[in-house]
């Protein structure tokens, strides 16, 4: 019975979560959309450029040395197997579509958990934790409009852009390999990549990222509106915050690739 | 508990006029799990009235507080503030009580990525369409008035305690509110500026005429601003009442509440500690 009851206690926790994360995000679109650089509300959109900055410049660095890194270990695990059946040119076909449907998007993902998931989890928490977030609400301000759409929106515009970003660094560190390898001009190797990419791959890839960038703001937001306790309540509700941001994006990956493999070939 | 359940209107001053009650408070009742935290508190709070909800700490004064600003609805019993049901209310609704109410929070809950300006002209930038330099001169008006004179482009963590209590109390006051609230006024401030926030309540008191409810445990302060006071004790209420009803009452929690004694089992505590 015991079993019973704590399985049953999970579960209801989990769908439970769920449901708090569904309805975050559906009143967090809804009030995306008044959001209006040219009328109003300034503020926010004040807000929204600084955050656009914290979440898609700052991570550019540490996210094209990673992103890059992994195009050249793919490069380089790919040409010792390629080499054996001469199809060594098949390098070029393996990073670009690799990286632009499938490791660009999650590598972004999880430079975006680790630097601004992690951080958006803790300003919200440390946020409820002094009372701000009730002053908000004490002032008539929704947190949600105040405190996630800045962040949304910022995560919607530049998730994409460092993904872009990512991929594209990605590309061309398989293309350095690809110069010393087999011997083809890094400006060959470009071309080459654009001939055999599809539409459907970038825009698959783009559409991961936007995916990928809302769950990384609802997850961050809603665990820190979440947070119990004091100041160890902030470390508890950031670590949980990247797990189950890590989690759901690869779920979300799964779910998206399904996808794209069955109705979209 | 007789007084507590007196009807309304039965007294003096601002609560004697038989009007409705800006805020009236029926069986509220507060539970966290199996832990009581309110039980049957009924309150009413009159337009124009200071009350000083008074208790020793952890007696569910704050939860009372979170009530009666709307940032909490109630469970068992209603609350109602200007005939608006907070339990039952919409979201525009509470944000349309809530429009009316300046809060003061215990521990400030100033926004520490913005300057102590752009704190206090948060709520005019948000709810008026007001000009910004008319937002300027308001927020120097209410800091001035608060005792701040030019602090604007500080940020929080730079003032000291008593300095940010004074700023938030700015930002509750910036929309000119019908009800202010403030939760412990004077905690963890030194007995100067508590003094001073005090005459700075009685004076907004006097000039607006504000309804205000104030939480505390300080006596001195609570005697010196109440109209009226309600006093709880393990989320009960044991008395409401003017000044003098509290300090003449004869419930035994009371008065050794307002002469400041010692529960009789940390007598014993203490020899344990010391000894002696």
């Amino acid at each position: 019975m015991s079993l019973l009851a704590s399985v049953g206690r999970a579960t209801i926790r989990q769908v439970e979560y769920i449901g708090g994360l569904t309805i975050q995000f559906w009143h967090g679109l809804r009030l995306s959309f008044r959001v209006n650089p040219f009328a109003g509300r300034r503020l926010r959109w004040k807000r929204t450029v600084a955050q656009m900055s914290e979440i898609g410049v700052r991570s550019l660095p540490v996210l094209c040395v990673v992103s890059g890194a992994t195009g050249m270990i793919m490069a380089l695990e790919s040409g010792a197997e390629l080499r054996k059946f001469g199809a060594m040119d098949a390098i070029v076909n393996l990073v670009g579509t690799s990286m632009t449907r499938e490791l660009g998007p999650l590598i972004a993902a999880i430079v975006v958990i680790g630097r601004s998931g992690s951080a958006i989890s803790a300003e919200v928490a440390t946020m409820v934790v002094t009372e701000e977030v009730d002053a908000l609400r004490a002032m008539a301000l929704d947190p949600i409009d105040f405190v996630l759409v800045p962040k949304y929106l910022a995560m919607m515009v530049m998730m994409p852009c460092v993904t872009v970003m990512g991929v594209f660094s990605g590309i061309l560190a398989g293309g350095v390999f690809a110069y010393f390898a087999i011997d083809i001009t890094l400006f060959m190797y470009l071309q080459r990549t654009a001939e055999i990419l599809l539409m459907r791959d970038v825009l698959s890839g783009l559409v991961k990222a936007v995916v990928f960038g809302s769950i990384i703001v609802h997850v961050g937001c809603l665990e820190g509106f979440r947070v119990t306790g004091g100041p160890e309540g902030v470390g508890r509700s950031t670590t949980n915050a990247v797990v189950k941001s890590i989690f759901l994006v690869i779920l979300a990956d799964l779910v998206c690739t399904a996808f794209f493999y069955f109705f979209w070939r | 508990m007789s007084e507590a359940t007196r009807p309304a209107g039965e007294g003096r001053r601002p609560h004697e006029s038989g009007a409705e009650p800006l805020i009236c408070v029926r069986g509220l009742g507060v539970r966290y799990g199996a832990r009581k935290v309110l039980e049957n508190v009924n309150l009413d709070i009159y337009k124009g009235e200071t009350m000083v909800i008074l208790g020793p700490s952890g007696c569910g004064k704050s939860t009372l507080l979170r009530h009666l600003e709307g940032l909490a609805r109630p469970s068992i019993g209603s609350v109602r503030v200007d005939g608006t049901d907070i339990g039952t209310a919409t979201r525009k609704e509470l944000l349309r009580v809530r429009r009316r109410m300046g809060v003061s929070f215990q521990s400030a809950a100033m926004f520490n990525s913005m300057t102590v300006g752009d704190n206090v002209a948060l709520p005019l930038r948000e709810h008026t369409d007001l000009a910004e330099s008319t937002i300027l001169l308001i927020t120097k008006m209410k800091l001035q008035q608060v005792g701040l004179v030019g602090v604007e482009d500080l940020y929080p963590t730079q003032l000291s305690g008593g300095m940010r209590k004074r700023a938030s109390l700015a930002r509750a006051l910036v929309l000119d509110p019908e009800i202010l609230f403030f939760d412990e006024p004077s905690a963890g401030l030194d007995p100067i500026i508590a003094a001073g926030i005090d005459e700075l309540i009685v004076r907004l008191k006097q000039a607006f005429r504000m309804t205000i409810i104030i939480v505390t445990h300080e006596m001195a302060s609570a005697f010196k601003i109440a109209d009226r006071m309600c006093m709880l004790d393990q989320g009960t209420v044991l008395a409401i009442g003017t000044v003098d009803e509290i300090l003449g009452h004869s419930h035994p929690r009371i008065r050794q509440f307002v002469q400041r004694r010692p529960d009789p089992h940390d007598e014993s505590s203490h020899r344990y500690i010391t000894g002696f």
